[in-house]
């Protein structure tokens, strides 16, 4: 006989305990494990032939590297913003999608550490960015934003993957408790180091969880507006702008919420979890990416304000982009980031899983087109007469972009398979509170 | 019995039980209790007397560390070690090295709690006494547990028993002492 607390989260439980997952998450992991594959041979190709198989070249130096770079930044901040705000809020909605949002965050940071390591050409020295004495006595150039991004990122990845895993710590021995095969009990009893749920570990456990996850805000917020730093001290006129980390900040907070709402609707409709993540959660996340396409909308005519109140060059290079040879990179992102989202003010799309989806994507795309408009269509400008070349992918870029897809997907789907998607442990905490009470 | 146990638990069903417990064991004069469940229970962890105040201070201590070794790195290799004119821009451009100084006091108080809490609560381990009570694997589910521990200066095992049964909770047993 089980109790109302054993139901209750036995379903989370019972996930990544099933022997079985069914054909559909195989095909997916597969088809990751393609994608994964594909980027093995692309980073490989660049790694032996050198960046020469990219199509960046003067003065588009920076091409899909970076513009990939800065949108798996987007969507890692965005995520892990939310999931702090949460946290600090003591929001119910933490409880639902919390675990995953920091998953994703996870996830999308690894992506991104990728290719500013791989753009540099020779990659297996990237470790120069570290201060660490060198036979040739030459340090780091701390003045630079460059070396401000090595920083963030690593702190990104260590204090994410950090307190994902602490947080993961009571759940994982809830797994190793439910077990039945020894083989199970002993992997998740080892990464579960010991946990026995002492009321006094509880309250350490809780305390330091909160404390790291409140760090993580203001974090996120310098390293946004350091890769945002990577543009604005350039003397390139369209990017040299204040406003660079605000616009920065403010569209990967939407980017976030719009891979998180994806993965919490996708979550939803596949794993059956409509009781974790219920209506109300899904709702009130529709209406948090809604109000963040609405702040990315606002930037938007914020550009334009500041591009009217400059003059010369800057005006010049902004109106370019808006209406140059890539402008339609502009203009899509304007459809995709700010236009679809307002589908989103009626509720049945909110609640609506193939509203979800569409609106989650679309605003993923909306930004990646921003991140391209800024970083493509921003250079056609300069103080310098302009070489007239053209910018654009190649076959191994655009390989590369799918393959860092294909290993967030499979990073996901393997979070899926073998982890708790939705923190058990706060939710018997909040269904205890609501019997009480 | 030559071996001395662990301790005595109990087990009960809900949490409103197991304070309960706690406030019973408490005025019964023991002192060296534990108390084990599912979820955070933040008053019962004021009942036990637990004070979680040395989180923030590690946090604070470690980031104000983080901070200073990397201001002072950044400004002893730039302008001190290796001075390059860059346009001629001061050597000790303080505004360039804080956002490294913060992003690295992040990094250490967050590295710093997280593995200064497994310390202290002395993870990893792979064996505790507790485990060897039938039935504790629902501590992670939806069950308590008290236990009262050997070293308590009231611990007796007679005394022990009877001050459990007087609760009636769902189990009482003695736990094991390993090794």
């Amino acid at each position: 006989m089980s109790s109302d607390a054993h139901a209750a989260t036995s379903r989370v439980a019972d996930v990544p305990l099933s022997p079985h997952f069914g054909w559909a998450w195989w095909l997916a992991i597969l088809a990751s494990g393609g994608l994964v594959a594909l980027l093995g041979y692309t980073l490989l190709s660049v790694t032996i032939v050198g960046v020469g198989v990219w199509g960046v070249n003067i003065p588009y130096v920076w091409g899909f590297d970076l513009i990939n770079y800065a949108w798996w930044i987007g969507i890692a901040n965005g995520a892990s913003l939310f999931a702090a705000t949460l946290v600090l809020r003591r929001h119910d909605l933490r409880t639902a999608v919390n675990r995953f949002a920091e998953g994703v965050a996870l996830f999308a940071v690894i992506c991104a550490g990728i290719f500013p390591i791989i753009h540099l050409g020779r990659p297996w020295l990237f470790y120069w960015t570290f201060p660490y004495p060198a036979t040739f006595q030459v340090w780091p150039q701390f003045r630079s934003t460059l070396t401000w991004d090595f920083w963030a990122i690593s702190t990104h990845v260590i204090v994410t993957s950090l307190l994902w895993y602490v947080g993961l710590i009571p759940d994982l021995a809830t797994l190793r408790d439910r077990a039945k095969r020894p083989m199970v009990q002993r992997i998740y009893g080892v990464f579960a180091l010991g946990w026995r749920g002492s009321v006094r570990h509880w309250a350490y456990h809780q305390r330091a969880y909160r404390l790291v996850a409140i760090l993580v805000l203001p974090l996120i917020l310098i390293m946004q507006s350091t890769v945002a730093f990577e543009f604005a001290v350039t003397l390139v006129p369209d990017w040299h702008e204040t406003r660079q980390p605000l616009h920065f900040v403010a569209t990967g907070l939407a980017q976030g919420l719009s891979i998180v709402l994806l993965v919490a609707v996708l979550l939803r409709w596949g794993l059956r979890l409509g009781r974790y993540i219920d209506e109300g959660d899904i709702d009130l996340l529709g209406k948090l990416v809604l109000a963040s396409a609405l702040v990315s909308g606002y930037l938007y005519i914020d550009e334009i304000a500041a591009a009217l109140l400059s003059g010369g060059l800057t005006q010049e290079a902004t109106f370019t982009r808006m209406t140059g040879d890539y402008a339609g990179l502009y203009w899509t992102a304007i459809v995709y980031s700010v236009l679809i989202p307002q589908l989103f003010w009626f509720r049945s799309a909110r609640l609506s899983t193939v509203g979800g989806v569409f609106v989650g994507v679309s605003i993923g795309v909306g930004i990646w087109f921003d991140r391209f408009s800024i970083i493509v269509g921003g250079l056609q400008t300069d103080y310098l007469p302009s070489i007239g070349r053209s910018y654009s992918p190649t076959l191994s870029e655009t390989g590369l972009f799918l393959g860092t897809v294909g290993l967030f997907t499979a990073l996901l789907l393997l979070f899926v398979r073998f982890l708790p998607v939705i923190s058990m442990f706060e939710t018997r905490h909040d269904e205890h509170e609501e019997k009480s009470s | 019995m030559t071996q001395q146990p662990y301790g005595i638990m109990a087990e009960f069903k809900t949490p409103e039980t197991l304070m309960e417990a706690v406030r019973a064991a408490k005025r019964a004069g023991f002192t060296k209790l534990d108390a084990f469940s599912p979820f955070p229970l933040s008053d019962l962890a004021k009942e036990l007397g637990v004070r979680t105040s040395v989180i923030p201070w590690i946090a604070f201590a470690a980031g104000l560390i983080g901070a200073v070794i990397q201001y002072g790195s950044q400004y002893w290799m730039n302008a001190v070690n290796y001075p390059l004119n860059v346009g001629g821009r001061p050597l000790h451009s303080w505004p360039a090295f804080i956002p490294a100084s913060l992003i690295v006091a992040i990094l250490w108080a967050g590295a710093a709690t997280l593995i200064g809490l497994l310390l202290i609560l002395r993870l990893p381990r792979l064996h505790h006494p507790v485990f060897a009570f039938p039935g504790f694997e629902r501590a992670s589910e939806d069950r308590f547990f008290l236990c009262i521990m050997r070293d308590d200066p009231m611990f007796e095992n007679e005394a022990v028993h009877e001050f459990f049964a007087a609760l009636s909770p769902l189990a009482i047993r003695e736990v094991p002492a390993c090794g």
